[in-house]
């Protein structure tokens, strides 16, 4: 075998290994019965199957620029994946009343402890230097 | 305390509605606009006032339906006759045959642009794209004419006058998370959308879609970093400014290609060598032009929906915030 | 076969089965019972886009494909944002309305 068909085979088992990846993140979002379990496995096709993709896509690439720019993609990805599953779970926190079914809570929601104070964004607000 | 600092917490104002004029009650003309305003009041309250009112708002009603339904199915009319005219799709008319295929062969030498879209519609066709970007702006007038937020709506038993005043506690600024990340990706978006517009004639991009960058970028900036940090450098001047300076200097540029193309004479913007920055003629400035129209409009849109002005908090409040 | 025609082929593949995905997700958007269940699928869809994107890239050799997958990721990170921040408001809001509701009916008892 040549070192370009070696090169072949590698880059199509680990596009197979993200394929495999996105696939279990799928029948996950599908078969979960709660929708925070739905996104954990939202969260493995975000990160995982997304990194071992571009990666096959970095060895496939031929030039400097072009890896480079889908290493951009990843740290991208990277940084707002996280932060879109943080706000999804604020909402489900937030809209279902039925939470204590589903979820262990610390500590039960008494009346006037609903939302965060509204002293932390003022007092924020006025630390930096308004 | 001293009244020093009485005033400087302000707990005393010096200027006591003393620049306030529509408030001092013992002038002449106030008390003749009081008194004026007391009749009109108690004339609409008349049984025959609202009749008159009644009946002719149900004429002018069935006389509306009357012309706005013959005036759309004349316009369809026209469109639909204008687009039989049309020769078939891929049938040999001048179009086919001679245009396009100058545009092709032709584009990189006389426009100067690899990309051959980005010279068609900002050299071949700029006119129609000066067109495209005051309609941009006479959108943005009309959503400012609709949804803007003034003294005149708010009055004080209207629901949005404490949506919008108390709209800080449920604000999603105060997440720790939110404003590290957005520290990160703001900058990256920005530096991103500038590289867009300013790549439009090397590669696919150029001002319509670097504009929506830069119009997205200033979204995430207001969504993380709440809209007191985004008021201190996008104001309603400043939005309106640009977009003046935008369509002013296109229609200028494109007037002067115009004037100097349609009568012969030489118009001396050099081309430059193919695949630089610096080249295309006149493609980068314009480029940047309709780059900077499209990322306020953006951004005006999303600011008037949300909150209902673009700069500073209208007068929603009728002091400063908080 | 040669080089190129095995990576056609594989590309080929990837991307029919990254479009069945997609279409098994948009299944779980239109069933989810809650709003969080669709704004969930969509952002798996925006992922699955931006593999599919950046596979197409290396199937027709363009390069300037990836500056269209950058923009899509950013695109909808904001609509995620923009869509979860409207629904965290209405949530918190009609939690605190129903709270003063409640601290009010048990003042009235009280009293």
């Amino acid at each position: 075998m040549t070192a370009e068909w070696i090169r072949f085979w590698i880059i199509a088992v680990i596009l197979i290994l993200g394929l495999i990846a996105f696939i279990l993140a799928v029948i996950g979002v599908n078969r979960f019965s709660f929708v925070m379990n739905r996104m954990h496995s939202a969260g493995v096709g975000d990160s995982l199957g997304l990194m071992i993709v571009i990666i096959a896509m970095i060895i496939f690439s031929g030039s400097v620029m072009t890896a480079l720019k889908l290493a951009l993609l990843v740290v991208f990805m990277w940084f707002t994946a996280p932060t879109a599953t943080h706000f999804l779970s604020q909402i489900e926190f937030y809209t279902n009343k039925q939470l204590e079914d589903h979820v262990r809570m610390k500590k039960t929601l008494e009346s006037g402890e609903t939302a965060p104070a509204p002293e932390d964004a003022e007092s924020r607000g006025r630390e930096d230097g308004d | 305390m001293t009244s020093f600092e009485k005033w400087f917490y302000g707990e005393t104002d010096v200027l006591n509605h003393a620049m306030d004029e529509a408030r001092e009650p013992d002038s002449p003309d106030h008390a003749r606009k009081e008194r004026v305003k007391a009749r009109l009041a108690e004339i609409r309250e008349t049984e025959q006032y609202r009749e008159r009112v009644e009946n002719s708002r149900k004429e002018f009603r069935g006389l509306y339906l009357a012309v706005t339904a013959v005036g759309a199915i004349a316009l369809i009319g026209v469109l639909l006759y204008v687009t039989a005219c049309l020769p078939e799709y891929g049938a040999e008319n001048p179009h086919t045959l001679e245009v396009i295929t100058r545009y092709i062969e032709k584009g990189l030498e006389e426009t100067g642009a690899v990309n051959i879209v980005s010279g068609i519609i900002l050299d071949y066709r700029a006119f129609d794209t000066l067109g495209e970007s005051h309609v941009l702006f006479t959108a943005l007038i009309c959503s400012m004419l609709l949804l803007r937020l003034d003294r005149k709506n708010m009055r004080s038993d209207h629901e949005d006058y404490y949506t919008v005043r108390t709209d800080k506690f449920f604000d999603l600024s105060a997440d720790q998370i939110f404003r590290r990340v957005g520290a990160f990706l703001v900058p990256s978006i920005f530096i991103f959308g500038i590289y867009v517009v300013l790549n439009g004639q090397v590669s696919p991009g150029g001002g319509f879609s670097g504009g929506a960058i830069l119009g997205a970028g200033l979204i995430l900036f207001s969504a993380s970093f709440g809209f007191e940090k985004v008021d201190r450098i996008f104001t309603r001047k400043v939005s309106s400014i640009i977009t003046l300076c935008s369509l002013g200097f296109y229609s200028f540029a494109k007037g002067y290609v115009f004037f100097t193309g349609a009568n012969g004479i030489e118009n001396h913007i050099p081309k430059g060598t193919p695949g630089n920055i610096l080249s295309g003629g006149m493609i980068l400035p314009l480029d940047i032009a309709v780059g900077l129209v499209v990322g306020c409009t953006m951004f005006g849109f999303y600011s008037l929906f949300r909150r209902g002005s673009i700069g500073g908090n209208g007068a929603a409040t009728g002091k400063s915030s908080k | 076969m040669t080089i190129d025609q095995a990576y056609s082929y594989l590309f080929f593949v990837a991307l029919i089965v990254f479009g069945i995905l997609m279409a098994v997700t948009l299944i779980r958007c239109i069933i989810g019972p809650s709003i969080n269940d669709r704004i969930l699928s969509i952002n798996m869809i925006g992922t699955m886009v931006v593999c599919s994107i950046a596979i197409l890239s290396g199937l027709l050799d363009e390069s300037w494909l990836l500056d269209v997958a950058l923009v899509y990721v950013m695109i909808s990170f904001l609509a995620v944002i923009i869509l979860a921040s409207v629904y965290i408001r209405e949530g918190r809001r009609k939690a605190a309305a129903s709270d003063k509701e409640t601290a009010g009916k048990k003042e009235e008892e009280s009293v």
